[in-house]
């Protein structure tokens, strides 16, 4: 019987059973479906779907890393970095208290029987009254003068409109944070030590700041302390102009490929706000300087806000450049250049160098006016950015500003003459008031002129009739080509640097003048469209007159050669103890020793009895020679005083340059004007090289 | 067995909806509940306390005379030696006075001084919170100071009727700025406590160190000191002292250490709390006043 009933469960004819096989079949398929359905995602898709769901679900938060510092040629910083502590809220941590502040205000509306209801602003509404109640807190907080008297509950209920800026939330800068860095704590205050510009603080009011909230406000709860690094540059605007300043970034360099399980290219990333150069060392440098940045890896909830941190690397500081100035001997040059003012008592521009003439390392380079790169790290106040842009202040003059050399060109006027034999050092010339060259009197700025000169005569006066002369004996071929033996065509700070730019070259410091140098000839002429080259043109460029235009830096380099006996000395803004003392590009300048003697003997002269005996030094015999060139000021002639030179004139170590914009309503003359900051660098310098030197003799052994 | 069955799912049952009032209780209810446990123990800590005291009484009682006559002549020396200390001090007092008289500088007392015994450590957090025998009815206040000789102990949390809380120097919670001993430019350090597991030594770190900053020559302990700027604890009191070396931190700025506390933190039987006569603005916060 029970054989008979299994005998009935299969069906008995084909066509059922092919039915049933059928349903087997389909069963079969659809199990099979799954299973390899279920092995397609589970061993070959997982690795793919656990990056999306990481993707998703994660974001990395890149933070920037504190800059190198950048120090003297004797280890004294010059650039640093400061704690900052600022205040962040952690939105996240928040969400209850919006979310509650949002219910208090929807019921006040609802029992108001507004009309309509805008719920996104009334979001916002609670955010920012969130936000804030808690500034008012920290505002409570880091105010000395509240004294929170016993019984005294609360401050007011808000913030009143009139209230300094830096007290009340930014509506603006809330809705940008929440639209792009929703994720990122949302900064309240942005330097506890400097809290707004309402309120001036002392240094000490800034520490105390600090402490305040420190010791005072709750270590737990939404609202936290940061510190991170804010640029400082402890000397102010001293060698602003080399330093340069640092500005604000989102582009932060990615360092995240070793977070080895997890493939980051396609994560969601969040970037704090760093620094990058805008000028100066800061910008040639920045590769060097910027480091790399720190990561963390974060989950996310499912509105966006950063959960939990599972992995973090800390950024990495960068590295430190060593510059080759000395800022004893760069204040010294400020000095120097700040006593220079107009009758109203405003700051002329002008610009001094100095450099080794061994190294070619740059020991001062100043430019007048200048800014105070402090001012500039952080957040920029247009006020303060027009003020430099108004008084001239970004333009370093010193490797940018474009001049025609004056009388100090006179040296490469003579060096082209006695190269080109058309005068040798005694040769003794007429020399009168003035010159005539075609149907013009091209005049000597002695109103009688200088009788007999030779070439030690002419440097120490600065004879012009002497040039006028010789230059057109010279020719303007052989007076170019001297000029560009000298380098003046040739842009400087350009280097190849071994440090990490992989031999590609680069500036030293950025815009140093690479076009604009011009070393005028008769293809120039014509090429500017002004006509053919005369011999007034010949005699205009053996005073440093006419088209010729150079870099105050580019003098500095031509009184190096000559102190050195070569045509070219290459700068440098960075100390190097491996220099070689060799410049690239450099020849013998080609005199004997009678002639080279005399050149210099001229230069000694010109400081001891000539054009710059009012910067003479005691006890420091140097070689100078001044120069006065003519330009034009807002459509006005006004005279440019220059005075370059080396020193000590025997043994020369250094080498210098000073150049000052006159005004067109006053009396500016090279040795006058210049020689006195000439004369400070070098007092300042000399007291420095003895000791050097004493300190290097005591090391030596005996 | 059903008895017991249903004995069993009635207390699952009630368990749950305690569990349960307790998650959906207001939290007003919820604080309440709190604050009356703690005032609900807090006799028993004055009651373990004291017996301890007691104890500590009877240990002493039972000495023999010989000992007692031994501990008497070590006592009449140190007795001695603190006499001529306290005319030494006396001195330094009166040209103290002398000084400030001429320079018209006067220092008010800004804080009051309330000794509380040590009642217990909160066994929850060992060596990050202690519980002392003064509250509310006392003065204290939420956010004082704690001191011990010039030795901080910590700052008062949570004050209740004759209880306080006081977390550690070396707790999380803790968090004050600080000078380092030897550094002539006085640049503030923060000093903050972090969690330690239960069986090693706490440690609080210290951070924002110069990095010009050396540590005293020829191993000498590099004392901690409080600033004073904050406004919460009175300057020149020892938080602890530097553990080890001073090390860098990656971002390369700054270098960071530990700081361990005093000894004395660690057999703790009386402290000051330091409650200033003047409420500072941190105090409304603690408090968690409505600022919006």
């Amino acid at each position: 019987m029970k054989e008979s009933s299994d005998m009935h469960v299969l069906p008995s004819t084909p066509v059922d059973r092919l039915r049933l096989y059928g349903v087997f079949f389909f069963f079969f398929a659809g199990f099979l479906y799954v299973i390899g359905g279920l092995v397609y995602r589970q061993l070959i898709q997982s690795n793919d779907l656990k990056e999306q769901s990481d993707t998703q679900s994660r974001r990395v938060v890149l933070r920037p890393p504190a800059r190198g510092r950048i120090y003297d040629r004797n280890g004294f910083p010059l650039v640093d970095n400061r704690a900052r502590w600022s205040v962040k809220a952690d939105l996240a941590s928040l969400q209850k208290e919006f979310r509650a502040e949002y219910l208090r205000l929807l019921a006040a509306e609802k029992a108001r029987e507004a009309v309509s209801i805008d719920r996104e602003k009334l979001m916002e509404d609670a955010r920012v009254r969130v936000l804030q109640g808690w500034l008012n807190k920290v505002w409570f907080v880091i105010d000395e003068t509240n004294r929170n008297t016993k019984g005294r509950k609360s401050v007011a209920k808000l913030t009143p409109v009139t209230a300094p800026a830096e007290r009340q939330i930014n509506i603006d800068e809330l809705r940008k944070h929440l639209r792009e860095r929703r994720a990122l704590p949302f900064t309240l205050v942005n330097d506890l030590a400097f809290p707004g510009t309402g309120q001036a603080l002392t240094a000490d009011d800034g520490t105390k700041s600090v402490a305040r909230f420190i010791e005072q406000f709750p270590v737990e709860g939404p609202i936290r302390l940061d510190q991170d690094n804010v640029r400082t540059y402890p000397y102010g605007a001293m060698a602003a102009h080399v330093l340069g300043y640092v500005k604000d970034t989102d582009t932060l360099p990615d360092n995240v490929d070793d977070i080895s399980e997890v493939r980051v290219e396609s994560m969601q990333k969040l970037r704090y706000t760093g620094k990058t150069g805008a000028a100066g060392v800061e910008l040639s440098y920045n590769h060097i300087l910027s480091g790399r940045s720190g990561w963390e890896l974060w989950s996310k909830t499912s509105s966006g806000y950063n959960q939990t941190r599972l992995k973090y690397s800390e950024p990495e500081q960068g590295s430190n450049v060593m510059l080759s100035l000395d800022y004893r001997i760069q204040q010294a040059t400020e000095s120097g250049l700040a006593k220079l003012k107009d009758p109203q008592g405003n700051l002329l521009p002008a610009a001094a160098v100095m450099i080794d003439i061994h190294t070619g390392e740059i020991l001062a380079l100043a430019s007048q006016p200048s800014f105070d790169p402090n001012r500039l790290a952080d957040r920029v106040s247009s006020k303060y950015y027009d003020e430099i842009e108004k008084s001239g202040g970004w333009l370093n003059r010193t490797t940018q500003g474009l001049y025609p050399p004056g009388s100090t060109f006179k040296v490469i006027t003579a060096t082209a003459g006695m190269r080109k034999k058309v005068v040798d050092w005694d040769e003794i010339l007429d020399c009168g008031p003035f010159f005539r060259v075609g149907n013009r009197d091209y005049p000597e700025h002695e109103p009688v002129g200088y009788g007999e000169v030779n070439l030690d005569k002419m440097l120490a006066v600065s004879c012009n009739v002497w040039n006028y002369q010789i230059g057109l004996r010279t020719g303007i071929e052989a007076l170019a080509a001297e000029s560009r033996r000298f380098g003046l065509d040739a842009p400087l700070l350009q280097t190849v640097s071994d440090m990490e730019t992989a031999g590609q070259p680069m500036t030293e410091l950025p815009y140093a003048a690479s076009r604009g140098l011009v070393v005028p000839d008769r293809a120039y002429k014509l090429r500017i469209g002004a006509g053919a080259w005369n011999d007034g043109d010949t005699a205009n460029l053996s005073i440093g007159q006419g088209y010729l235009l150079t870099t105050p830096l580019h003098m500095a380099c031509v009184a190096a050669s000559i102190a050195r006996g070569e045509t070219r000395t290459v700068p440098s803004i960075i100390h190097s103890k491996e220099r070689t003392g060799r410049h690239v590009g450099a020849e013998p300048i080609g005199l004997n020793a009678d002639q080279l003697d005399a050149l210099r003997g001229g230069m000694l002269r010109c400081v001891e009895e000539g054009t710059a005996r009012v910067a003479r030094i005691p006890g420091l015999p140097y070689a100078g020679k001044t120069g006065t060139s003519e330009y034009f000021k807002k459509g006005e002639k006004a005279h440019l005083a220059w005075m370059i030179g080396y020193a000590p004139a025997d043994n020369p170590v250094v080498a210098f340059a000073v150049l000052v914009e006159g005004q067109t309503d006053t009396n500016t003359w090279g040795g006058k004007t210049a020689g006195p900051v000439a004369k400070e660098m070098l007092e300042t310098w000399w007291p420095i090289a003895v000791k050097a030197n004493q300190d290097e003799n005591s090391k030596a052994p005996r | 067995m059903d008895q017991n069955r249903q004995g069993a799912r009635a207390s699952y049952v009630a368990l749950s909806v305690f569990v349960a009032l307790w998650i959906l209780a207001p939290s007003a209810v919820r604080r309440f509940n709190r604050e009356a446990f703690v005032e609900f123990q807090a006799p028993a800590l004055h009651l373990l306390g004291k017996s301890r005291d007691l104890a500590t009484f009877w240990e002493k009682k039972s000495r023999s005379v010989e000992e007692m006559a031994a501990a008497g002549r070590d006592l009449a020396r140190v007795n001695a030696a603190l006499e001529i200390q306290i005319n030494k001090y006396e001195d330094i007092r009166r040209e103290n006075v002398r000084l400030r008289e001429i320079t018209h500088y006067n220092v008010p007392a800004e804080y009051m001084s309330v000794v509380a015994r040590v009642a217990t450590r909160d066994s929850s957090s060992w060596w990050q919170r202690i519980v002392i025998r003064k509250g509310r009815k006392d003065g204290i206040r939420p956010g004082a100071p704690v001191v011990f000789g010039n030795t901080v102990v910590g700052r008062v949390t949570a004050v209740h009727l004759t209880t306080s809380e006081v977390d550690l120097v070396t707790s999380p919670g803790f968090r004050c700025t600080a000078y380092l001993e030897g550094d002539e430019q006085n640049n503030i350090v923060l000093v903050n406590g972090v969690a330690s597991n239960s069986l090693g030594t706490a440690k609080a770190r210290v951070s924002v160190i110069p990095r010009d900053y050396s540590l005293l020559a020829g191993g000498q302990p590099t004392r901690v000191f409080t600033t004073g700027m904050g406004g919460v604890f009175p300057s020149r009191l020892i938080l602890g002292y530097i553990d080890g070396g001073t090390y860098a931190t990656q971002v390369g700025n700054f270098k960071e250490s530990l700081l361990v506390p005093s000894r004395d933190l660690y057999n703790l039987q009386e402290v000051s709390v330091l409650v200033p006569l003047h409420q500072n603005p941190g105090e409304a916060l603690i408090q968690g006043e409505d600022f919006q």
